[in-house]
């Protein structure tokens, strides 16, 4: 929004601080300045939109004045002169809804001229981004601009029947607009309508065949007050937002239609010499709500400010905004919202701590630390294990990336998720990125493609939440890849598991995905609970070398996670230990040969290390292992350790495996 | 020859023959030779026998002194080689420290952690818990709660991820305050930093998918000076210096009243630069006192307390932090800006 300085001078009484000056002081004070840019003799102060989303009043302006005369203390001059307009009025108007246009006011002129506009009205019009088009036309803008009442003008030669007719447009009817598209409405959209059909959309913009043309003689013009929301929804359908659609969504003071046409009527006179008024003022509203007092106790306020604030100082703040004060209690005031605040602006007494605090300045209040009682904060361990996670994966030489938390649904069917069972996004930025991942695979994968394009070999890892229907898992995925065709990775990768999970396992998986390298996954196993998978990605997925996967429930690895409670005396006896091995098939398992092992050693045995294997010449593997016996009460005899090693051997032999003794 | 004669004589060869030994088994030699139990002074001793009895203490007494001064070169001798050995030893195991180590060095973490990690234990420091809630949200959490109804503008501002379900994609961290207040009641302390979505085009300025770290206190009379004194202590310690803040009227539906948090330019000074756009002011952060609907949403009377809330970007923090011009570097997955922190 563009505020012209010489406007507001207008209406500020001696207004002399510089402009760059006046914007700081309205930035600190009430809206963000977007700079001062000189126009001419005038300056033009642009104040960010954002801003002014909650201040129907500032979206003209009087309403900006009214805040610099009360910044600046002086005082704000009114550009409208009451005017009366006596008699019946020349048109008649009908509302269907009055929640939807709580108050149409409308007059009617002839012996209107239509021309361009005197200079200076089109220099301000020019200095806040509006085009000046035709005195009539100019007219209405001038007085957005001014009060923040958009208006329209009619050429009432052109409108059919004798009533003027607010209602929800009917399926399908259309409108060609003064922009010269057509829109197609329905009943969600209201239109000001003649007896042959629409001749506006509501507060957003008027139609083509009912403008003003150079013929035109007589007018009707509108000062009306819509409902915010519905204009927002139509204007947001139609996609279609105009100077008057940005006011109404704001929610316009209804009492401001009938200052729009007082000071629209000054205007004519001046910019339209001989411009008569036919008939009386038309007037159709609902009675506009009184609401009840807003209650401030000061001692509350100061509080809340943490300053103290002099109660004659709230006093002269609240009444240069116009709000009516009373004390109806000692240090408790009651006030009155000027209307066009009461919209939806301010309403409890939370709004006045704001009024009250950014004219007194925010500056002004010390900053002071709060008498509260030392308390230690609830504890967040799935955050603090996650943390320790990352800082484990990072030790190992793994980097944390960050991947979207949506995947397209070809990339779904690559990792053979079922897309009809994934959360989906109505209005994705781009079509095909319309799932939330249920797992961070497909970014992982993608980061593997990407930045083998840089890198011989790297390891990286993210921890993210995976979106399921009826909840979000924490996931943790690492990979490895190294341009080569060693297997290396998923013994890295299974590196990581244990030091992350100690005491996990990995399992052959008996069904692999097609994504996965058939002879190289496992399931990450603690004791039997599932924890997670470790893969090579199948050959087909990964050009140029291999990429191996860990991928974690990080709510599973958190839950088991070992919490020593109480320690192991140390062994006060010697130990004593033998090395075995076995000779097994070619895919026997090295960790089943040792279950056997221990299964067969019994409580005498301390613990167990796989030391090497050794392929022999017809294929089979020899499994070398090494074990330590002992008793925690005494030491355990030559003859005592030689029978547990026979009775490993025989069980061994026994269950058919060779032993090379 | 006397005894004395012998011993002298065996003094002098043995002395001689120690000098020109290099090596530990020659001393051991001479040592063997001299004073072993069947060597020369051993041998000489034997012949004491015949000596007259003050002949005899005066070639022992001799035949002591002479073993102990051998004895005594000996180990000085001894001593010597060990040294000599220890240092062609040394001199011998050279390594080229420069010589460049195998196996697997550190990785790093995402520039956020770091980011949200320092600020986690900051705000742990000054008594806040730290909370999660879910990116998936209701429009109730993201929307309602904080008193921004269906037809409110603000909704506008916050391009929404929506769902087919219904729910939507959090569009910033600020519901956690309402799944805060209904968990834990008040007195709160509370901060819940996290991923957020906005449905926005990206460029090197706009990404759908950042990390906001939203904060909150509630308590018996919080003000604004409380506001102040927080943001002040919390924005020293993450630029590591004292900062100028000032606040300034903002509008957010879910604090009343609501601030534009601003810092006073670490680039100039405040003197203005291109980096404030010459206002000697650089926007941080929104922040205000809770909105007494919001605290309703979250079951709290806000006629007995009230509270402040704030909403830090951590990917803005970041890419100030590090100077970081593109944000589609955070999700990028590029190992060679991710290897940088
Ligand atoms: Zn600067």
């Amino acid at each position: 929004m563009k505020f012209s300085y010489n406007w507001l001078r207008d209406l500020v009484d001696q207004l002399d601080t510089p402009p760059s000056e006046l914007a700081q002081l309205i930035t600190i004070k009430t809206a963000e300045s977007e700079g001062v840019e000189a126009h001419g003799d005038d300056y033009v102060i642009e104040i960010d939109n954002k801003s002014l989303t909650h201040r129907p009043d500032l979206w003209g302006h009087y309403g900006m004045a009214r805040e610099v005369a009360a910044i600046l203390g002086r005082k704000l001059i009114d550009p409208v002169e009451p005017q009366e307009f006596p008699g019946s009025a020349a048109v008649r108007v009908s509302i269907e809804d009055h929640a939807l246009c709580p108050r149409y006011s409308a007059l009617v002129f002839d012996n209107v001229t239509v021309k361009p506009s005197p200079q200076w009205l089109q220099q301000r019009l020019e200095a806040v981004d509006l085009n000046p088009i035709n005195n009539l036309v100019d007219v209405t803008n001038y007085v957005l601009a001014e009060l923040a009442q958009p208006m329209h003008a009619f050429d009432a030669a052109k409108l059919q029947g004798s009533e003027i007719m607010v209602r929800p447009a009917r399926a399908g009817e259309t409108i060609k607009a003064l922009n010269d598209e057509t829109y197609t409405l329905n009943p969600s959209n209201l239109v000001i309508a003649d007896s042959a059909g629409p001749v506006a959309i509501a507060g957003i913009i008027g139609g083509a065949d009912s403008a003003i043309s150079n013929s035109t003689t007589r007018i009707v013009l509108e000062s009306a007050n819509f409902n915010a929301s519905s204009v927002r929804k139509t204007s947001s359908r139609l996609r279609l937002r105009t100077d008057a659609s940005m006011r109404f969504e704001k929610a316009q003071d209804p009492v401001n239609t009938i200052r729009g046409l007082e000071r629209a009527f000054a205007l004519l006179q001046e910019v339209s010499p001989g411009v008569r008024l036919v008939g009386g003022l038309a007037d159709n509203y609902r009675p506009i709500p009184v609401l009840p007092p807003v209650v401030l106790p000061l001692d509350w306020l100061n509080r809340k400010l943490g300053r103290a604030v002099p109660e004659d100082e709230v006093r002269r703040i609240l009444e240069s905004l116009e709000f009516r004060v009373e004390e109806i209690a000692p240090r408790v005031f009651s006030m009155f919202v000027p209307t066009w605040r009461a919209t939806k602006d301010v309403t409890i007494k939370e709004d006045l701590v704001e009024e009250v605090g950014r004219m007194i300045g925010y500056d002004s209040i010390p900053p002071v630390a709060p008498l509260t009682p030392a308390r230690v904060p609830p504890a967040s361990p799935e955050r603090e294990f996650h943390y320790s996670v990352r800082q484990m994966a990072a030790a190992q030489g793994f980097t944390e990336v960050h991947n979207y938390s949506f995947i397209s649904e070809d990339m779904a069917r690559v990792f053979s998720v079922d897309v009809s069972a994934q959360v989906q996004v109505s209005n994705p930025i781009v079509s095909d990125q319309n799932l939330l991942r249920t797992s961070l695979l497909p970014g992982i994968w993608k980061n593997i493609r990407d930045n083998a394009r840089h890198f011989d070999r790297f390891r990286l890892f993210e921890i993210g939440r995976a979106i399921h229907p009826d909840g979000e898992v924490p996931r943790f995925t690492a990979a490895m890849f190294a341009k080569d065709d060693g297997a290396s990775g998923v013994f890295e990768l299974k590196r990581l598991a244990e030091c992350l999970l100690p005491g996990v396992s990995v399992r052959p998986a008996d069904a692999t995905q097609s994504y996965e390298h058939p002879r190289r996954t496992g399931d990450v196993l603690c004791g039997e609970t599932n924890v997670g998978r470790l893969f090579e990605f199948h050959p087909k997925m990964v050009e140029g070398g291999r990429a191996a996967v860990l991928d974690l429930d990080l709510t599973r690895l958190m839950q088991l996670q070992p919490t020593p409670e109480r320690y192991q005396p140390l062994r006060r006896f010697p130990e004593s230990a033998f090395d075995l091995s076995v000779v097994a098939n070619p895919r026997t398992l090295i960790a089943d040969i040792q279950s056997a092992l221990e299964k067969l050693a019994g409580d005498a045995l301390l613990s167990i290390v796989f030391l090497r294997e050794f392929a022999l010449p017809d294929g089979a593997r020899s499994l070398s292992y090494r074990l330590t016996v002992g008793a925690p009460d005494r030491t355990l005899s030559a003859e005592e350790v030689g029978l547990v090693r026979t009775r490993i051997i025989e069980g061994m032999r026994s269950a058919g495996y060779e032993l090379r003794l | 020859m006397s005894p004395e004669q012998i011993i002298s004589d065996l003094h002098a060869t043995s002395l001689s023959a120690l000098e020109q030994a290099t090596t530990l088994d020659a001393l051991e030699a001479i040592r063997v030779d001299a004073l072993g139990r069947k060597g020369k002074l051993a041998e000489v001793s034997k012949t004491f026998g015949k000596l007259a009895p003050e002949e005899r203490a005066r070639v022992g007494k001799l035949l002591n002194t002479v073993k102990q001064d051998l004895e005594t070169r000996l180990d000085q001798r001894k001593t010597a080689l060990d040294s000599v050995a220890i240092d062609v030893r040394l001199e011998s195991e050279w390594v080229d420290l420069t010589a460049p180590v195998p196996g697997i060095r550190p990785g790093s973490l995402h520039p956020i952690t770091h980011v949200q990690r320092e600020l986690e234990e900051l705000f742990v420091s000054l008594g806040f818990a730290i909370m999660d809630g879910p990116e998936v949200e209701t429009e109730h959490y993201n929307f309602d709660a904080l008193n921004i109804p269906a037809d409110h503008p603000a909704r506008d501002a916050q391009d929404t991820f929506w769902l087919k379900d219904g729910r939507l994609l959090r569009t910033h961290t600020s519901p956690v305050q309402i799944r805060a207040l209904e968990k834990f009641g008040p007195p709160l302390k509370m901060i819940a930093p996290g991923r957020v979505f906005r449905n926005e085009e990206v460029d090197a300025s706009h990404e759908h998918t950042f990390y906001q770290l939203e904060g909150m206190m509630v308590d018996r009379d919080v003000s604004v000076a409380h506001l102040l004194y927080f943001m002040k202590t919390l924005l020293s310690a993450i630029f590591h210096r004292d900062v100028a803040v000032r606040l300034r009227p903002g509008f957010f539906p879910f604090v009343e009243p609501g601030f534009e948090l601003d810092i006073q330019c670490l680039i100039c000074g405040g003197k203005g630069c291109p980096v404030c756009k010459h206002s000697g002011w650089v926007e941080l952060l929104p922040c205000g006192l809770v909105n007494p609907a919001v605290l309703r949403a979250g079951g709290v009377d806000p006629e007995q307390w009230n509270g402040f809330a704030f909403g830090l970007g951590l990917t803005r923090l970041a890419m100030m932090r590090y100077g970081i011009d593109d944000i589609r570097l955070f999700a990028g997955g590029d190992l060679r800006f991710l290897r940088q922190f």
